[in-house]
């Protein structure tokens, strides 16, 4: 029951996890100059980088000097103590206490779970291969900078995560196919015309595609390596398997201490979870029955929780998320619905050649859904329109080519 | 650079207003310079009208006639002059001279007429000459020749801006005649105690400054004379000295207006105006000695035009007003040169020089005149009469030469059978294509307005000159040179042996004095002796110009002396009568046409200029929006109008200016123009009497909605064909052509990208887009960054396309990225240029960014605070600090 740090004058505040939400709200918390001792623990041995940005670094469009969120260094010389590489093993609430996987035990007076999530791996035959890996955390992409060239990577899923490795992959020289279930990519994001010009653009880059397809096993040599990718109708021979399917929020530490989770950490909305004096943000919290994997919300979180930890009131609440895609020369847009329930009305503008492509959903004079593929300026014009459920029943003449249409002809 | 200006005439209406006429050159080329109004010409002063105004953008080569054409082969003058003359020989030698006609027109110049009509009376021996001078004026010039003994107009311009009183009856001046009407309104304007009456069953833009609108039942114009006439001599205002002393037939014409409109309530009825409003004008005309009665079209096409013409001359002669200042019956011609026509006798019921046929020793007096070898002796026939002999089979060679019959003749498929059963029809024309160029067997070459060089007579008997600037196009020849070449051809050499039109006017001239010793009112004796200089440098004059009156002639009758065998001028009692046409359950509409204020009769010409579709695109019936409802119409859509004779496809435009039961629909589009908006094609062949002039102001007519009806605008970088359209209509444009059309039913993309793709010179890359909102469908055709078609649909019938789009057409003009997507909404915007977008979470852009680091945000972090860029997933920031190190970089180089 010893603390290997000293005492404190302040409250302490502990962050299990330095990944983007804990290392972000460290060094907030430390910016605004909160009444606290910070301690922030981070499993691996980077922290405070911008996870959002792996992909730009697998594909080597950035350094990793550009990979910084935060700067760790300048943070530990202030007083925030930051410990990397080693994990948050045990919680004890009762105690107030965090014991990390090195024995070091910590007491707490606040306490922040901000452990993050990490990628499904999907239940498959043969996944448990050391060639199957998530593309998570920065070892996943040292693994794959350091592949030697001209593999043939499989991706699973073609959701924004996958799309991203695939076309990092892709630039790296290795030979990609994605595999997707559903009939197109993102198909949580876009529809089927925007997705086709996506898939083209994304073929240009040389990854491959194969759609409405689930593996059925991963067949293993006997060395133990995945070789081969099976599907209903083919065999794929491959050299590494990424597996994307989808991320789990990780939530180990909070179950063990008994802290009340459903698919990840319940919080209400001051971010706080069963126990008093514990806290979840982040990608391992769930709010209103919803889990976080955009960063906007999170950043919306920390807001919160600042405020909360400085004994003022505020309160967190859901909003509308665009979707992205981080891939360059990638210009995607989607926000809402995306495709038409009754009542919907739907405006689209397509000019495939010059792969310029609009739809917006409106219901009952608000626009309810928008994807942009190509020339997405308007973009967060439409995102405000939907958060602010503005009335647009009078631009519904010009709505779909854009604000400057709308603000011109209101003029 | 050098300039040369030539002072001409507007080729347009008869209000003949002065033109400079401008072409700059260098060595290489020549460009037209838009027109101005010549501040000298005393009809117009350097006013211009939008039409005029337009002139230098109708001198066009487009669709140019340049050579001639036999059977539809190019051929030379010789060959087509020699096939004429041949048939012309043989038909008359066979069948008689009446199986030759001329049908000319008031846009060719005296001149050109004066040949025709000697060739045809004095060489060929048929009065078959008649002009689309009988659509406008007939009437009018017999009612001026049963009152005076002659055909004159006794007033001039500066009479309707002195007199008191203006009486506007059945004339939309505003549009028709726009500089006179700004004339009228400039005086009212100084004169505010001028009062202005208009007579119109429409209310049209010309009754913005009427002090009195009479609505009046269509056609019932001369019952409001009638009772005028006899309310003046119950109100005891008579011009009791005047009637005894100088007139005729008062005490009849008298009672008959008594027995036609006894009192106040019986005249307003007939008319269908209020009591009230007839009475007002009854008191103001009592009580305006200066009062001028300015009549057109809505008096003179009618069943009963010269008896209108007739009744509103006598309340003229009643009161002694005329022949004074601000005072007369003043009938206002609708064509440039409808009056040289009548001077030089160019038409059926004439003989030459305002004498007729029946005039006594006139035939005699003209015979030895010209020396005619083969003079006529009758009239010949009027233009309605004269095609339905052509569909007898009585004529077999007509000449048509600068009209358009099957557009402006009543009964169009009456017309159509006539040429077409015409053993040899001759066209001269300017254009390739017209309506009736189609049934030419042989196609002359004829000079246009710019190119032109004679005389034309204005509404108030100015002569002016046209000047030519430009040479003749390709082959083009003047008429009066073709019709010389065919009389020569003839065997009649020495006379029509002419060196130029001065040599034609000064025979003209002659002619006008030979034996006249003051007996016929036409004399231009002055100009007999003209010389080339002296015609060049003819300033515009009023006829008659004798030696007595050299400077010529302001006003006539001033002497109260009139040109009847006695000197008197004549009543004539007046029936009035309504149109033949009356309406029926199955026709129960009331159709009247016109003129709309930016066309010019079949648009051969106006329909060369861009900003002259402006004004009014497309083709339109005019209806009360009671009728509308009744018969579920909405504005702008398609609507069927029929009447017995045939159909037209028009776009509704619903508007009280029109009265209830009653349709108006515009004169000027042509088969070129639409697929079926001919109005002439519903009006019976209905005539007076006397002048043979058509009812064309009036038809029964009935009208069906065109339902479920997509509606298009298309812009297509080459001309289409669109047959599998209900509607189509071609809107002139700067670029490319413009057509505004309507499916008879739901169009599919699909099916529009399969149809104009396959119709397209080039493979097309297709933006769409569509809005459920609006029912809007919206196609652009690109290929190689160049636009070739543009489609909007839409079920609404308001889609028409914008200048900005048709400028996208010029072939110089390669399409920007914001300007594919401006090709759908129809105009471009000012979209803030951002650059590449750096923030996808924010929407900034490289110039954006660049902008913010001009103004001082000098690291990624203050152009966060700026831009937000950077501040939701950061992963832009290297690029940030890239650009911002770059941007410093340069600041310091």
């Amino acid at each position: 029951m010893v603390s290997t740090y000293e005492a404190s004058s302040q409250p302490n505040l502990v962050i299990v996890g330095g990944g983007m939400a804990g290392s972000k709200l460290a060094h907030d918390v430390h910016a605004l100059g909160l009444n606290y001792q910070v301690t922030l623990i981070s499993e691996e041995e980077q922290v405070g980088y911008n996870r959002i940005m792996l992909s730009a670094l697998l594909a080597k469009d950035i350094s990793k000097e550009d990979m910084p969120l935060v700067d760790v260094t300048k943070m530990a010389n202030a007083g925030v103590r930051v410990v990397a590489g080693d994990p948050a093993v045990i919680l004890d609430v009762n105690l107030r206490t965090i014991t990390l996987a090195s024995g070091t035990q910590i007491q707490y007076d606040k306490l922040v779970l901000a452990t993050g999530s990490r990628s499904s791996i999907l239940p498959l035959e043969g996944s448990d291969a050391k060639n199957v890996i998530g593309f998570r955390n920065w070892q996943d992409t040292e693994m794959l900078t350091e592949l030697c060239s001209s593999l043939h990577v499989s991706v699973i899923g073609g959701g924004l995560l996958g799309l991203e490795a695939a076309v990092g992959l892709a630039k790296k020289g290795h030979k990609v196919t994605v595999y997707h279930r559903s009939e197109w990519l993102l198909n949580r994001q876009l529809d089927s015309t925007a997705a086709h010009l996506l898939q083209a653009k994304l073929e240009s880059y040389g990854v491959d595609f194969k759609l409405s397809t689930s593996p059925n096993r991963l067949l293993q040599d006997g060395s133990g390596e995945v070789v081969a990718i099976e599907c209903d109708d083919h065999t794929q021979p491959t050299d590494l398997v990424v597996m994307a399917a989808g991320i789990t929020p990780e939530i180990t530490l909070a179950e063990r201490a008994g802290i009340a989770t459903s698919r990840a950490i319940t919080v209400d909305p001051q971010m706080r979870t069963s126990h008093t004096d514990v806290y979840a943000l982040g990608e391992c919290c769930e709010f209103e029955s919803q889990t976080f994997g955009l960063v906007a919300p999170i950043w919306d979180q920390i807001k919160v929780l600042l405020q909360v930890l400085n004994d003022k009131t505020s309160t967190f609440q859901i909003e509308a998320v665009p979707t992205k895609l981080k891939v360059s020369g990638v210009d995607l847009f989607s926000v809402g619905k995306i495709s038409p329930d009754t009542g919907d009305v739907c405006i689209c503008y397509t000019d495939i050649s010059t792969n310029h492509y609009r739809k917006l959903m409106v219901n009952d004079g608000q626009l309810v859904g928008a994807i942009l593929y190509g020339n997405v300026a308007d973009g967060s014009w439409y995102f405000q329109l939907i958060q602010n459920k503005t009335d647009v029943s009078c631009w519904l003449d010009t709505l779909i080519f854009g604000e400057a249409y709308c603000r011109q002809n209101a003029a | 650079m050098s300039v040369t200006t030539v002072q001409t005439t507007c080729p347009y209406c008869g209000v003949g207003c002065g033109v400079n006429l401008s072409c700059s050159s260098n060595a290489t080329n020549s460009t037209i310079t838009p027109v101005t109004g010549d501040q000298q010409h005393p009809a117009n002063f350097g006013r211009l009208c939008v039409k005029g105004s337009s002139l230098a953008q109708t001198i066009t080569s487009d669709d140019r006639l340049i050579v001639p054409s036999v059977y539809g082969e190019a051929s030379t003058w010789d060959n087509a002059t020699d096939i004429i003359s041949q048939k012309i020989q043989e038909v008359t030698t066979k069948y008689g001279p009446d199986a030759f006609a001329f049908y000319l027109s008031g846009q060719i110049l005296t001149e050109d007429y004066y040949v025709a009509n000697k060739l045809a009376k004095g060489y060929i021996g048929t009065a078959n000459v008649d002009t689309n001078s009988r659509l406008c004026m007939a009437s009018a010039v017999v009612g001026y020749k049963r009152a005076f003994g002659s055909d004159t107009v006794p007033c001039n311009y500066e009479d309707l801006e002195c007199c008191d009183l203006l009486i506007m009856v059945g004339s939309n001046a505003a549009w028709t005649h726009p500089v006179l009407y700004q004339r009228i309104v400039a005086a009212k304007a100084q004169r505010p105690h001028m009062k202005v009456v208009v007579i119109d069953p429409r209310r049209t833009a010309t009754c913005d400054i009427a002090d009195l609108h009479l609505a009046i039942t269509p056609g019932s114009d001369a019952a409001i004379f009638s009772y005028l006439l006899q309310a003046t001599g119950k109100k005891g205002f008579l011009d009791q000295d005047f009637i005894a002393s100088h007139t005729d037939g008062f005490d009849s014409a008298l009672a008959q207006a008594k027995a036609s409109t006894p009192d106040l309530s019986s005249a307003a009825k007939f008319c269908g105006v209020t009591e009230d409003d007839l009475a007002l004008l009854c008191d103001w005309w009592c009580d305006t000695d200066k009062s001028v009665t300015f009549y057109s079209q809505g008096v003179n096409q009618s069943s009963s035009g010269v008896d209108k013409c007739n009744a509103i001359i006598n309340c003229h002669l009643a009161t002694g007003r005329l022949g004074k200042p601000g005072t007369g019956p003043f009938s206002i011609t609708g064509q440039p040169n409808a009056m040289g026509g009548r001077e030089v006798g160019g038409l059926a019921n004439q003989l030459a020089a305002h004498m007729d046929f029946a005039t006594l020793g006139a035939q005699d007096l003209v015979q030895r005149f010209w020396q005619a070898p083969n003079m006529a002796t009758e009239n010949g026939l009027k233009a309605v009469d004269m095609f339905q002999a052509m569909e007898e089979g009585k004529i077999k060679v007509i000449w048509i030469m600068s009209t358009n019959p099957m557009v402006s003749l009543p009964n169009t498929s009456q017309v159509k059978r006539a040429l077409e059963k015409c053993e040899l029809v001759i066209v001269s024309d300017i254009k390739a294509h017209t309506d009736t160029t189609k049934y030419a067997d042989i196609l002359l070459p004829a000079t246009g307005w710019s190119e032109k060089d004679g005389t034309v007579t204005n509404s108030e008997r100015r002569i002016s000159r046209q000047r030519g600037l430009l040479s003749p196009l390709g082959e083009a020849k003047h008429d009066w040179q073709a019709i010389c070449e065919v009389a020569k051809k003839l065997g009649h050499h020495d006379a029509f042996d002419y060196s130029g039109p001065h040599q034609i006017f000064a025979e003209h001239a002659a002619l006008s004095a030979f034996e006249n010793n003051g007996q016929r009112d036409f004399n231009i004796g002055a100009f007999q002796d003209i010389t080339k200089t002296e015609y060049d440098a003819l300033l515009p004059i009023q006829w008659p110009v004798t030696q007595s009156s050299p400077e010529g002639t302001a006003r006539m009758f001033v002497d109260k002396h009139f040109f009847t065998p006695n000197g008197r001028a004549k009543f004539i009692p007046i029936e009035p009568k309504l149109p033949v046409a009356n309406t029926t359950d199955q026709y129960p509409f009331t159709l009247n046409t016109g003129r709309v204020r930016d066309q010019w009769h079949t648009m051969t010409r106006t329909g060369d200029a861009a900003s002259l579709s402006q004004h009014i695109a497309q083709p339109y019936v005019e209806i009360h929006p009671d009728d509308a409802k009744k018969h579920d119409i909405c504005d702008k859509t398609l609507v069927k109008v029929y009447s017995a004779k045939g159909q037209t496809l028009l776009k509704a435009k619903v508007t009280e200016a029109t009265a209830p039961g009653s349709l108006f629909v515009p004169i000027h589009w042509t088969q070129q123009f639409a697929n079926a908006s001919i109005v002439s094609a519903l009006i019976p062949p209905v005539v007076d009497a006397l002048s043979g002039q058509p009812e064309s102001k009036h038809a029964r007519a009935a009208l069906e909605p065109i339902k479920n009806a997509t509606y298009g605008s298309l812009i297509s970088d080459t001309q289409l064909q669109l047959d599998d359209c209900l509607y189509w209509c071609k809107v002139t444009s700067d670029y490319g052509h413009r057509y505004e059309v309507a499916w008879p039913e739901t169009v599919s993309i699909e099916s529009l990208k399969q149809t104009f793709g396959a119709r397209s010179s080039a493979p097309l890359q297709w933006l769409e887009y569509t809005n459920p909102f609006n029912s809007q469908i919206r196609l652009a055709g690109i290929h190689d960054n160049q636009l070739k078609i543009v489609i909007y649909l839409s079920e609404a019938p308001d889609v028409s396309t914008t200048d900005w789009l048709v400028s996208k057409l010029s072939p110089t003009q390669s399409l920007s990225d914001s300007e594919r997507m401006a090709l759908l909404v129809g105009q471009p915007v000012d979209v803030e240029d951002k650059g590449e977008i750096v923030c996808s979470c924010y929407q900034v852009g490289t110039k954006q960014i660049s902008q913010a680091i001009k103004e001082g945000a000098k690291t990624a972090e203050a152009l966060g605070a700026k831009l937000k860029c950077g501040t939701n997933c950061g992963s832009c920031l290297p690029e940030l600090k890239a650009i911002v190190s770059s941007n410093l970089e340069e600041a310091k180089s």
